[in-house]
């Protein structure tokens, strides 16, 4: 009976397994085949999906009109690494003096960090293209990266203190005594055994900046534009070609899903060890 | 002068208070034990003299002078951690040297003053190695060494065994007691546990709920406990506490009625006793308990070869005793037996405030 359970069980959870993997790679696998399908066949219903309706065209089409989304690429590049880089140097050492310096008002600092971006974009969108413009910073890669800063830096900041305040206290005791100041446990001690969670977090502010399709909307026109603008751009005024943006959608998730293989141990540990001791 | 004074020390976290005026007064080369029960303030009272607590009122003197605002590195301790917290990043011989490097001392002294004391505690072939790769033993050593290396003016343990088996621990003992006498390093060491207190210790602070109970020499602690819980705490196995009524029908022949059993006082306790009516709290250390011959009747309710001796639990109605009789023995649970005591090392305690009854000598 208990055997039996226990299987029935192990099918509930392979079942829901099942779904789940389902669920999140089945975007991608339709991304990846409508890239490939000419206009036609993805367009029919049901999709034709015989041998002959494969191509390569979206591909070539997307390189041949290259320069744009090569562009974009690049910015996407600079301003999600610039990003990411401010959002953990100056979000990991304010996460840790938060969780664990004697800092007067902390409570209230910790809630206007959060309260910066509890405004919803539409609302400081206006002010903020005012202000941009005004100091000349409309379409420059410089007001992605601080627009962005605004909302990775709360987040990276608060995941960052929860991990760091559930950090056993022993290791900084014993920095203390060693005679290490604050900023040398901080570097010496509590970096070096944080870097699974630091990753996680900048992954993290990564992919938020890489997605990011709002604020680049109103905030560039062609210097600065990213990658999810470029997309865009394939749909067009009278058509929509469906197939190249799905080829350059495919082309740009791509850094991302590498990132995630490649590193895919080590953020696993740092969100576990964030949600295990947080 | 004393090495470390704590003069009044209270400690609150919130509404909890957790050191209630704690006294103490340690002397230069002492090795000072505290020892208690989990929860009874150990660990804080050990952070606080290390500074890294802050106690809410009271001063912490060292060598006289008041040390309440310096950092742990102002003033000169090195502390073992009850988990060692050895920084596992580094190897062996980084964990030990981290203290010295952040001194800028140069990496010739480093390595000098990390192999002696590698080498002292037999850790020279792991000095390569990340925590993660020693054993129990030699993660402790590790801890160990880098309190060492600084030739700090303080040692502080907090229960730096109590992750070891027993042989181990054993033998951790002895070193540490043995690093002590060739450094002659003013210690402070917590456990919970009497044995290892008494083992180790030139004198040992029992605590109890926040306060000292008891700060004297493990002989002093163990032969002439001042409150029924020193009593109770100190000594394998525990003793049992009989309550008993002082009976003077028998004219000046007063005698100790417990339960069914009566015991027999000397002069001087019954001057101790004075005119008190009420009962009193009565214990006597086991090996003082005879059986054979004459003597009260009791029932044997336990029997424990130990090995050099023998542990009998003696029990009558309301009440029981533990006997420690010599060498092997072999009685039968349940049967009767007779006992006497030693009327001499009665130990008398006042049934209210638990404190000593002492006999003027
Ligand atoms: N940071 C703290 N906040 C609140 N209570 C604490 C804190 N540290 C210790 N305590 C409490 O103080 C008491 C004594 O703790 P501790 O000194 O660690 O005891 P011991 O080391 O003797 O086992 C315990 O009841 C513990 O819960
Ligand atoms: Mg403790």
């Amino acid at each position: 009976m208990a055997a039996r359970q226990s299987i029935l069980g192990r099918a509930g959870i392979v079942l829901a397994l099942v779904v789940f993997v389902f669920a999140a790679t089945g975007p991608i696998v339709w991304l990846l085949l409508s890239s490939v399908l000419q206009q036609q066949a993805l367009t029919s219903i049901p999709p034709d999906l015989s041998p002959s309706s494969f191509t390569l065209a979206n591909y070539l089409e997307v390189f041949s009109s290259a320069a744009q989304l090569g562009r974009a690429i690049i910015n996407s590049l600079i301003v999600a690494t610039f990003t990411t880089a401010l959002a953990i140097i100056l979000g990991a050492p304010a996460a840790y003096a938060l969780a664990r310096l004697e800092i007067k008002h902390a409570g209230t600092i910790l809630l206007m960090v959060l309260a910066a971006q509890m405004f919803p974009a539409i609302v400081i969108a206006i002010p903020l293209f005012i202000t941009a413009s005004k100091l000349g910073l409309i379409d420059t890669k410089l007001l992605l990266i601080l627009v962005y800063l605004s909302f990775n830096l709360p987040i990276v900041i608060w995941v960052l203190r929860g991990f760091f305040m559930g950090l056993p206290l022993g290791l900084e005791r014993a920095a203390r005594v060693d005679g290490a100041s604050p900023l040398q446990t901080f570097l010496r001690i509590v970096l070096p055994i944080s870097l699974p969670s630091l990753f996680a977090a900048a992954i993290f502010a990564f992919i938020e900046a890489w997605n990011e399709f709002f604020f680049a909307l109103i905030m560039t026109r062609q210097t600065a534009q990213t990658v999810p603008l470029a997309i865009s751009a394939f749909a067009g005024q009278y058509q929509t070609m469906f197939g190249q943006m799905m080829a350059a959608a495919a082309i740009s998730v791509a850094p991302i899903i590498l990132l995630t293989i490649l590193l895919r141990n080590t953020i696993l540990r740092g969100f576990a060890d964030g949600m295990l001791k947080g | 002068m004393p090495s470390i004074e704590l003069i009044d020390i209270n400690k609150s976290y919130g509404a909890v208070h957790v050191c209630k005026g704690i006294n103490l007064t340690i002397a230069d080369r002492e090795f000072v034990t505290l020892l208690g029960s989990s929860g009874c303030g150990k660990t804080t009272t050990l952070n606080m003299i290390a500074g890294l607590d802050d106690p809410t009122s009271g001063d912490i003197l060292m060598d006289g002078r008041r040390v309440n605002d310096l950092e742990p590195v102002g003033r000169d301790v090195a502390m073992v951690f009850q988990n060692y917290a050895l920084y596992p990043h580094m190897t062996v011989a980084g964990n030990m040297g981290f203290n010295l490097r952040l001194r800028n001392f140069s990496p010739a002294e480093i390595h000098e003053r990390v192999g002696a004391a590698a080498s002292a505690l037999d850790l020279s072939h792991v000095l390569d190695r990340y925590p993660s790769q020693l054993s129990g033993g030699q993660q402790q050593r590790v801890a160990i060494g880098r309190a060492i290396v600084r030739h700090p003016k303080v040692f502080l343990f907090d229960e730096p065994f109590s992750n070891l088996d027993a042989a181990l621990r054993n033998r951790m003992r002895a070193e540490v007691k043995e690093l002590h006498l060739r450094l002659g390093v003013t210690s402070i060491f917590v456990t919970h546990d009497q044995e290892e207190a008494l083992s180790i210790s030139d004198r040992v602070a029992i605590m109890r709920n926040g306060s000292v109970e008891q700060f004297g020499t493990p002989e002093d602690v163990y032969a002439d406990p001042e409150t029924v819980e020193v009593a109770r705490f100190i000594g394998t196995p525990q003793v049992e506490i009989l309550e008993c009524v002082i009976d003077r029908s028998n004219g000046s022949n007063t005698v100790l009625r417990c339960g069914s059993a009566s015991l027999p006082i000397t002069a001087r306790q019954a001057v101790a006793l004075g005119t008190r009516t009420e009962k009193v709290l009565v214990t006597i250390r086991p090996e003082y308990v005879t059986i054979g011959g004459q003597g009260t009747s009791a029932t044997i309710r336990d029997v424990q070869p130990t090995g050099p001796s023998t542990l009998v639990k003696l029990g009558w109605e309301g009440s029981a005793i533990m006997a420690r009789l010599n060498g092997i023995v072999r009685l039968t649970v349940g049967e009767t037996a007779h006992f006497s005591i030693d009327p001499m090392q009665l130990m008398l305690f006042d049934n209210e405030s638990g404190r000593r009854i002492k006999t003027k000598s």
